[in-house]
């Protein structure tokens, strides 16, 4: 990774956090809002692989942690497995599918919010798991679904692929 | 060769971020790490704050428009500045209310606390629920005003929560609605204000349990449940809490089962006032 490409990254992450504390924070429903942090991971994962999407989700997730009021690091375990698997899951699949990033989209929010609710549960706040997780659910997984396109534009600008030593590129993402 | 390692870069990178993941997290869960962490969240919230607020200024009108698209186009400005002004005076109504039961039972024997006592900072709250698993919000105060963890904060027409984290101008408030360990509020009803219980939020937007009351006590649909105010309790005493809003109880159950609405809309809030009340140690 590049210097430019660490700065690119770096805005891309501080404009999304932007986003959602001050517009997205307030777009309730049953309690839940949408998650944009969450999408990062697996823009990340889906444009550049299960790597560079671990490292990338990790990052966002310590700075959305940075901001929320529940354990810090949980967010970064969420972002790094959730990079990562989007990652490894769209390997190999053709890009140029305009559903793809969508249906990652939705998946990688179902699945973070699931980790997020099953090991807040585990750090005693059982109510993570057994009163907030299905509105999140409900409100955060399509909203993914509408955020999935811009978040994954941002985040291919900031992540261009790396081309390796044989002229192929890894981890192409859709322009 | 070669490719075999490039292919077990990407499990040594996930295994690595993991491994720091988790012990980012005991360290934060064991309180081990607790001053650096709240350092550096202090920090980060500060240098963020000009952005949010920036950014805010910018966003917060379509903000407003598609939280009115989802809530049925109540939020308009206008309507926020006078409910709350119809709410201070809900507040002061029921606190009068409550004042008077408890001063025809207890007298001042109980060393009473008040809230018109204790000064109050005022605050606007700038993020409603940051994170989709607790139930909190930020205000625009923090320690350069005065506000310290553990402070109550009342908006609307009673009780919203306490401060748990503050930064130089922000301040992160713990709702009484929130499902976890720490929100509980130890609340006084009954004709002579002499039964106790305790408050369990169920998270965003529901209404609360009320625990620890025997069966057939004393209890109304539409009393009001003011804090206890007990001993080592977390927020003085008398302040407006809930509602009841339904009880009911088995011939073998060994307590009532309670039900309430916080009495200051939660999901609304604008404006709250931070009380400079510190917790008993």
């Amino acid at each position: 990774m590049t210097t430019a490409d660490l700065a690119r990254s770096t805005i891309v992450m501080v404009v999304v956090l932007a986003v959602q504390n001050t517009l997205l924070d307030g777009v309730r429903v049953a309690g839940a809002h949408p998650d944009a942090m969450l999408l990062l991971p697996m823009a990340a994962g889906y444009v550049a692989g299960p790597d560079r999407g671990a490292g990338f989700g990790f990052a966002a997730g310590l700075l959305a942690d940075l901001f929320l009021p529940t354990t810090f690091g949980l967010s970064a375990l969420v972002g790094c497995l959730v990079g990562y698997g989007t990652g490894l899951a769209t390997r190999g699949l053709v890009r140029s599918s305009w559903w793809l990033p969508l249906i990652a989209a939705a998946g990688a929010t179902a699945v973070g919010l699931s980790m997020y609710a099953i090991l807040g549960a585990v750090l005693g706040e059982p109510g993570a798991l057994r009163t907030d997780l299905v509105p999140a659910l409900v409100v955060a997984t399509p909203a993914a679904v509408v955020l999935a396109t811009p978040v994954v534009r941002m985040v291919t600008w900031a992540m261009p692929p790396v081309t390796s030593g044989r002229g192929a590129s890894v981890g192409a993402g859709s322009r | 060769m070669a490719r075999t390692r490039r292919a077990r870069r990407p499990r040594l990178t996930i295994g690595l971020l993991v491994l720091a993941s988790i012990t980012i997290i005991t360290l934060d869960y064991r309180g081990d790490a607790h001053g650096a962490i709240s350092s550096l969240k202090n920090t980060a919230n500060d240098a963020f704050s000009p952005v949010q607020h920036a950014v805010d200024a910018v966003t917060r009108p379509i903000g407003s428009f598609l939280a009115g698209a989802f809530n049925g186009g109540e939020l308009q400005q206008e309507n926020e500045k006078l409910r709350d002004e119809v709410a201070q005076l809900q507040r002061q109504t029921l606190a009068e209310q409550a004042t008077q039961n408890a001063l025809r039972a207890l007298d001042a024997l109980n060393h009473l606390t008040w809230t018109p006592g204790i000064p109050t900072v005022a605050a606007q709250v700038i993020d409603l629920n940051p994170s989709n698993f607790a139930a909190t919000v930020e205000l625009n105060v923090g320690t350069a005003n005065g506000v310290a963890p553990g402070m109550p904060v009342v908006g609307g027409a009673g009780l919203v929560g306490h401060v748990t984290a503050t930064a130089s101008t922000t301040c992160t408030v713990l709702l009484i609605t929130d499902a976890g360990a720490d929100s509980p509020v130890g609340v006084r009803f009954g004709p002579a204000s002499a039964d106790v219980g305790l408050t369990q939020g169920a998270g965003i937007g529901k209404p609360l349990t009320v625990t620890d009351i025997t069966p057939g006590a004393p209890l109304h649909k539409g009393e009001i449940l003011t804090t206890s105010g007990l001993q080592n309790a977390a927020y003085p005493a008398l302040i407006p809490v809930a509602r009841i809003t339904g009880f009911s109880s088995t011939p073998s159950a060994t307590e009532e089962s309670v039900t309430a609405v916080p009495l200051a809309d939660l999901s609304q809030l604008e404006y709250v006032d931070v009380l400079q009340w510190p917790p008993a140690p």
